[in-house]
C-alpha cells in the first residue's frame, strides 16, 4: 500500500472540506460547524469520535455529501480503499460539482493504480476550476507519465489560450515533445521556462537530456552543472540529474545526488536501484551490493533487481547467494539472455562446465551479437578441451567485438595450448595494447540491458 | 478559518510520521574456542620488533619486509627462530644499527636472543630468510635477502655462522625478495633460487604524491622496470654457479615475491612456481637437462581470468584434494580476489577458490602456507594479510591497511573460513607479511610464526588440543638434497591412505620448519609409511609410533634413538 498517497488523499480530503467554496457547503450551513470540528478530530487521529459523530449526522441526513467524503477519508485512512471509494463516489453522486470529492477519487485511484480513472477524475475538477494550474500541472504530468502524449500536449496548448502557462506547466510541455521526439520543439520550451526561472532544475535538466541524445556531451555537462545547484532538496529532480549524470559518465556527481535522494526520500527504491548501478559503475562492488540490497527489501519481487543484486554478488565471488537471486530473476526473465549468461559465469566458477556450456548457448541464443557470451563459451570449451569449438566461440566474440581484451585473452590461452606460442605470443601483445586503453575495469559489456532504465 | 489551518497543519504531521524502522534480531557474541593463541613478548622472551624505516617519502622497500623462519639451527630437535630486519641502505640511515635476530628455542616455551653469538645480525636492508643445509654437514645455514646485496650464513656446527656470501657467489646485488632451497638437477644437492624484485634505488627519485592531499604513498610496482630472478646450482665444494641465464630463468624478468618449488607435472623435476607483482605469475616447469620453460599462460596461472596481470605476493603449493596432483595457491592485493589453482593433471589448472575469495575480496595477502593444523590428515590453509600502503584508508575507505589474517578448514575438495571461530587473533588487525609454520612446542600441532611490517612478531601456539593421532618426520638424506625436498611420502591409517610431496619454500619471504607432520585422523595406529625419495630410493615403514617425532635416514629407514 502507497502510504505518502493515502496521508496525501487525507490530507487533500480535509483540505477540500476545509477550502471549499461557501456555495458547496451551503446547504449544510447547519452542520458545517459540525463538520469542521470532526474534521479536526480527524487532524488529531481522534478517528473514533469523528466517526461517530458523522455516522449520527448520516443517520439524520444520509445524502449529506459532504459528511459521506469525510467519512470516505477516515476509511482511506483505515486503509480500506474500496469503502473510501464507495463513499467519494455517493458524494460525487448527489453532487457532481463537488470538487473535493472528484479529487479525492483522483488520488485514491492512483493509489489503487488506476492511473486513467484517475485522469478522468482529474478532468471533471478541472472542468470545474479551469484555471487551476495545479490540477492541469497534476493531469499533464500524469498523462505523460502514462504515455498519452498527445493528450497531454493538447492539454497543455490549450491552457496556453486564456492566460501565459506557468513555468512548471511550460517544463511538462517541453517534456511531452522531448519524449515525441521533437527536439526543436521540446528545446523552445524548455528555454521559454528558463526564460522566466533561470535557474528550473526541470528545464536544465531537460535540456541536457536533449543535448545527449544529440551527443553533444559539453553542453550536457553545463546544463547538468548548472541544474546541479538548484536541486539540493528535491529528491526526483536528483535522481533525474543523477541518472543524466550517469549516462554523461558523471558517476561521482550522480553518487553525490543519490546519496542526498535516499537520504531526503529513503522509500523510495528506485533511487537505490540506480545508486546501485552507479556503484557498478565505480567498480565499488561492496556499496552496489548495499544498494541493491536496499532496493530489494523495498521490491522484493523485481526481477531486474534481482539480477542485478545476483551479478554483483557474482562479481563478489558470493556465488551460492548470487546463484539463488540469478535463478529467482530467470523465472521472470525467460528472454534476458545477461541471467543465463551470469548462471553460465557460477556454472563455471562451480567448475560444472557442461552446465556452463547450456548457459551460454542459451544466452547467445537470446542474443546472437552478446560478445562476452560467446567469449565464456569459448572459455568453457577450453576448460573442456575442446579446442576446435573454443576458437570458433572467440573468434566470433572478435569479430562482434573487435576490441575486447577479454576475447583475445583467451585466444592467447588457447594458441599457448595449440603449442602456436607465436600467435599466442601476438595475441598477448594486443591485449597488453588494448588494456591500457581500457583502464583497469574488468566488467566491460557484461550488461547488455540500458542501466538507465527504471526497475522491472 | 484560524482553526481550520491549524487543523489542517496538525493532520499533515500526523500523516508525515515517520515510520517505526526495523529492528534486526540482535545477535549475542558468538562462543570462541582458540585453535592458535598468542604466546606474549613477555612469556616466549621475543622482545625483538621489526623496524620498517617508515619515512614521509615512503620509499618502496619500507613496506614490503619482512620474512621470518622456523629453524633448528643447534640440531637439538627443537625450532629456533629467525627474524628479518630492516637496516642501512641508499634512502636510510638507521641512527643506532637494526639486527636481525636469531632467537634460540629453551624447550619450555622461551627463547633466548642469540643473534650476536651466532653473528647473523645482517645489516642490510632486510627481506627474506631461507634455511637449508646448503653444503650437506648436517647443520642449517641460513640465506638472507636484502635489498641491496643478500648475505649466506654457514652454520659452524657450533651455535655460530660465518658469512660466506663472496666465497659461495649468491649475493645476487639488487633487490631481492623471497628465496627457496631446492634441488631443481637432482643432483643431491640444495640449490638457490633467489626472487628478483624491481629496478629500484633512491636516485630514481621515482616518489608517489597524492596531490589533493599533499603527502606521499607508496608507489604501485608498476612503475618500476622488472628484473631477473636468480638461480644458482650448487657446486657441491661450497660456492655456487650462477645458471640464470642457461637455465632460462633469466629470461623472464619479473617483479617477484613468492616462490614455491613443487612438481606440478609428476615428472620428478621440480617447478617452480613465481607470484609477480603487477605482472603475470611464472610457472618455471622444469624440463630436464638444467632447463626451465615458463609456462604461465597456457597453465592458466599467469593472470586473471580476463587476461588482466595482478598483484601476487605469497603462494604455495599443495595436493589440497588428494587426487595425486600439486595444486597452486596465490595471494593478491585488495579486490583482486586470491586464487586456488586446481591441478587438471595436463600442466594446466583451474581457479576454485570457492569460499576463499569472497572472504579475501578486500584483503591483500601475504604470508600463507598449507598445513594440517588439526592433524585430521589434510591441508588446512592459513592466510596472512596487511595493505603494503598505509594511506589506503583515505583513499579506499573499505580496505583497511592493517588486516586480520584468516585460517581455512580443508572439507576434502573446498574450504571453509573458521577465522571466527579460531582464536582473537583473527580479529586482530596486523600489518601482516612473513608468516612461517612450524612446530616449536614439538607437541605435534604446527604453530605459526607471523611477521608484521613494522611491528612486533606474532608467535601463534596451536591449542587445538588432542583430538586426533600425529606422526612426525625428519627426513635425513644421504643421497637425495639434504632438506628431502621432492620427496613422495605417503601413510595409510585408519583405513585412509594420504599422499605428500615435499616441496620447497612457499609463503612470503620465510622459511618453515623442515619436518613434516602426518595426520592420522582419530586412528590409533599407523599401517605404513613409504617414502620415495628424490634420489628414487624407496623406504617403507612398518611398526611405528604415533604421536612422536622420528628421523629417517634415506636408505635406512627410522634412525635409532
Amino acid at each position: 500500500m502507497n502510504r505518502p498517497l493515502i496521508k496525501a488523499l487525507i490530507a487533500i480530503a480535509l483540505f477540500c472540506f476545509l477550502m471549499s467554496p461557501p456555495c458547496a457547503r451551503a446547504q449544510a450551513s447547519d452542520s458545517s460547524k459540525q463538520l469542521e470540528r470532526i474534521a479536526a478530530l480527524i487532524s488529531e487521529n481522534r478517528i473514533d469520535d469523528a466517526e461517530r459523530q458523522l455516522n449520527l449526522i448520516l443517520t439524520t441526513t444520509p445524502n449529506n455529501s459532504l459528511a459521506l467524503n469525510l467519512l470516505g477519508t477516515i476509511r482511506a485512512k483505515q486503509q480500506r480503499l474500496d469503502d473510501a471509494e464507495a463513499l467519494f463516489s455517493r458524494a460525487v453522486a448527489l453532487d457532481k460539482e463537488f470538487l473535493g470529492a472528484h479529487m479525492n477519487l483522483a488520488y485514491l485511484y492512483l493509489i489503487k493504480g488506476a492511473p486513467d480513472k484517475t485522469i478522468s477524475e482529474l478532468r471533471e475538477v478541472l472542468r470545474l476550476d479551469p484555471s487551476n494550474p495545479d490540477v492541469s500541472y497534476k493531469l499533464a504530468h500524469l498523462l505523460l507519465s502514462q504515455d498519452r502524449i498527445d493528450e497531454c500536449i493538447a492539454l497543455i496548448e490549450e491552457q496556453k489560450r486564456p492566460q501565459p502557462l506557468p513555468v512548471p506547466l511550460i517544463v511538462v510541455l517541453g517534456d511531452a515533445y522531448s519524449k515525441r521526439g521533437d527536439v526543436s520543439r521540446a528545446e523552445e520550451n524548455y528555454l521559454q521556462a528558463l526564460n522566466q526561472q533561470s535557474t528550473n532544475a526541470s528545464a536544465l535538466l531537460g535540456l541536457a537530456q536533449l543535448a545527449q541524445r544529440k551527443g553533444d556531451s559539453k553542453n550536457a555537462a553545463l546544463y547538468l552543472a548548472r541544474a546541479k545547484d538548484s536541486i539540493k532538496d528535491s529528491p526526483d529532480l536528483l535522481y533525474s540529474f543523477a541518472r543524466m549524470a550517469l549516462n554523461s559518465g558523471m558517476v561521482n556527481e550522480a553518487l553525490a545526488a543519490l546519496k542526498r535522494a535516499i537520504e531526503l526520500k529513503p522509500s523510495e527504491s528506485r533511487y537505490y536501484y540506480s545508486y546501485g548501478l552507479a556503484w557498478l559503475q565505480k567498480a565499488d562492488l561492496q556499496e552496489s551490493e548495499l544498494a541493491f540490497r536496499e532496493f530489494i527489501k523495498r521490491q522484493p519481487d523485481s526481477s531486474q533487481g534481482q539480477m542485478y543484486l545476483g551479478y554483483v554478488l557474482l562479481k563478489l565471488k558470493k556465488i551460492a547467494e548470487a546463484r539463488e537471486w540469478l535463478e529467482k530473476s530467470a523465472q521472470k526473465e525467460a528472454q534476458t539472455p545477461e541471467i543465463f549468461y551470469y548462471l553460465g559465469l557460477i556454472a563455471q566458477e562451480q567448475a560444472d562446465y557442461e552446465r556452463a556450456e547450456e548457459l551460454f548457448e542459451k544466452a547467445v541464443r537470446l542474443e546472437p551479437a552478446f560478445a562476452q557470451a560467446y567469449i565464456a563459451l569459448g572459455s568453457t570449451y577450453l576448460k573442456l578441451k575442446d579446442f576446435p569449438r573454443a576458437q570458433t566461440a572467440l573468434q566470433t566474440a572478435v569479430k562482434l567485438r573487435p576490441d575486447d581484451s577479454k576475447a583475445h585473452y583467451n585466444l592467447a590461452l588457447l594458441f599457448a595450448r595449440l603449442k602456436d606460442q607465436q600467435r599466442a605470443q601476438d595475441e598477448m601483445r594486443l591485449v597488453e595494447k588494448l588494456r591500457s586503453a581500457e583502464g583497469q575495469t574488468d566488467n566491460k559489456n557484461e550488461i547488455l540491458a540500458p542501466q538507465n532504465s527504471g526497475p522491472k | 478559518m484560524k482553526t481550520r489551518f491549524s487543523a489542517l497543519l496538525v493532520l499533515f504531521a500526523i500523516l508525515n510520521l515517520p515510520v517505526r524502522p526495523q529492528s534486526d534480531t540482535p545477535s549475542g557474541p558468538s562462543k570462541v574456542n582458540a585453535i592458535f593463541t598468542e604466546v606474549s613478548p613477555r612469556a616466549s622472551g621475543i622482545t625483538w620488533v621489526h623496524n620498517n624505516a617508515h619515512s614521509a617519502e615512503r620509499y618502496l622497500p619500507e613496506t614490503v619486509g619482512a620474512g621470518c623462519a622456523y629453524l633448528d639451527y643447534d640440531n637439538d630437535g627443537w625450532m629456533d627462530i629467525y627474524l628479518v630486519n630492516s637496516g642501512a641502505s641508499d634512502f636510510y640511515i638507521p641512527p643506532a644499527p637494526l639486527e636481525n635476530a636469531l632467537y634460540h628455542n629453551n624447550h619450555d616455551g622461551t627463547f633466548t636472543d642469540v643473534t650476536d653469538k651466532a653473528a647473523v645480525a645482517g645489516g642490510k636492508f632486510g627481506m627474506g630468510v631461507a634455511a637449508g643445509d646448503y653444503d650437506g654437514d648436517g647443520w642449517q645455514d641460513i640465506y638472507v635477502t636484502n635489498y641491496g646485496g643478500n648475505i649466506l650464513y654457514r652454520n659452524n656446527g657450533n651455535g655460530t655462522f660465518t658469512d660466506v656470501t663472496d666465497k659461495a657467489g649468491v649475493a645476487a646485488s639488487g633487490w631481492s625478495t623471497c628465496a627457496v632451497w631446492f634441488d631443481y638437477d637432482n643432483d643431491g644437492k640444495l640449490d638457490l633460487f633467489v626472487s628478483g624484485f624491481v629496478f629500484y634505488d633512491k636516485s630514481q627519485k621515482i616518489l608517489c604524491t597524492d596531490e589533493i592531499r599533499s603527502s606521499s604513498y607508496y608507489c604501485v610496482p608498476r612503475l618500476f622496470k622488472p628484473r631477473q630472478s636468480f638461480l644458482f646450482r650448487n657446486k657441491g665444494n661450497g660456492t655456487f654457479a650462477d645458471v640464470s641465464q642457461e637455465s632460462g630463468i633469466a629470461s623472464s624478468p619479473g617483479k617477484s615475491f613468492g616462490a614455491v618449488a613443487t612438481d606440478v607435472n609428476n615428472d620428478g623435476l621440480m617447478d617452480l612456481f613465481v607470484a609477480n607483482d603487477t605482472m603475470p605469475n611464472f610457472l618455471f616447469v622444469n624440463q630436464g637437462g638444467g632447463k626451465f620453460e615458463e609456462m604461465g599462460l597456457p597453465a592458466g596461472v599467469a593472470y586473471n581470468e580476463n587476461g588482466k596481470p595482478r598483484s601476487g605476493m605469497g603462494v604455495d603449493a599443495f595436493d589440497y584434494d588428494g587426487d595425486g596432483w600439486q595444486d597452486l595457491f596465490v595471494a593478491n592485493i585488495d579486490k583482486e580476489f586470491f586464487s586456488l589453482y586446481h591441478n587438471q593433471k595436463d600442466l594446466t589448472f583451474t581457479d576454485e577458490p570457492g569460499e576463499i575469495a569472497p572472504a579475501t575480496h578486500l584483503l591483500s595477502g601475504w604470508g600463507l602456507k598449507f598445513f594440517d593444523y588439526d592433524n585430521d590428515g589434510d591441508a588446512d590453509l592459513f592466510l596472512v594479510n596487511g595493505h603494503p600502503d598505509d594511506m589506503i584508508e583515505k583513499r579506499m575507505p573499505t580496505v583497511k591497511y592493517k588486516e586480520p589474517p584468516l585460517l581455512f578448514e580443508n572439507t576434502g575438495r573446498s574450504y571453509k573460513n573458521v577465522s571466527a571461530q579460531s582464536g582473537s587473533v583473527f580479529s586482530r588487525q596486523l600489518t601482516g607479511r612473513g608468516m612461517a609454520a612450524g612446530d616449536f612446542d614439538n607437541d605435534g600441532h604446527i604453530d605459526v610464526l607471523i611477521a608484521n611490517n613494522g611491528d612486533a612478531p606474532i608467535l601463534l601456539r596451536n591449542t587445538v588440543g588432542v583430538h586426533n593421532n600425529w606422526l612426525g618426520l625428519q627426513l635425513i638424506a644421504t643421497k637425495s638434497n639434504p632438506a628431502a625436498v621432492g620427496a613422495i611420502i605417503t601413510w595409510q591409517a585408519g583405513g585412509v591412505k594420504r599422499t605428500r610431496l615435499k616441496t620447497g619454500g612457499g609463503s612470503y619471504l620465510s622459511s618453515h620448519d623442515p619436518r613434516e607432520v602426518l595426520g592420522l585422523g582419530t586412528a590409533s595406529k599407523i599401517d605404513q609409511v613409504e617414502i620415495r625419495w628424490p634420489s628414487g630410493k624407496l623406504d617403507k615403514l612398518t611398526n611405528l609410533p604415533i604421536n612422536t617425532y622420528i628421523k629417517v635416514v634415506e636408505g635406512e629407514g627410522i634412525l635409532k634413538k
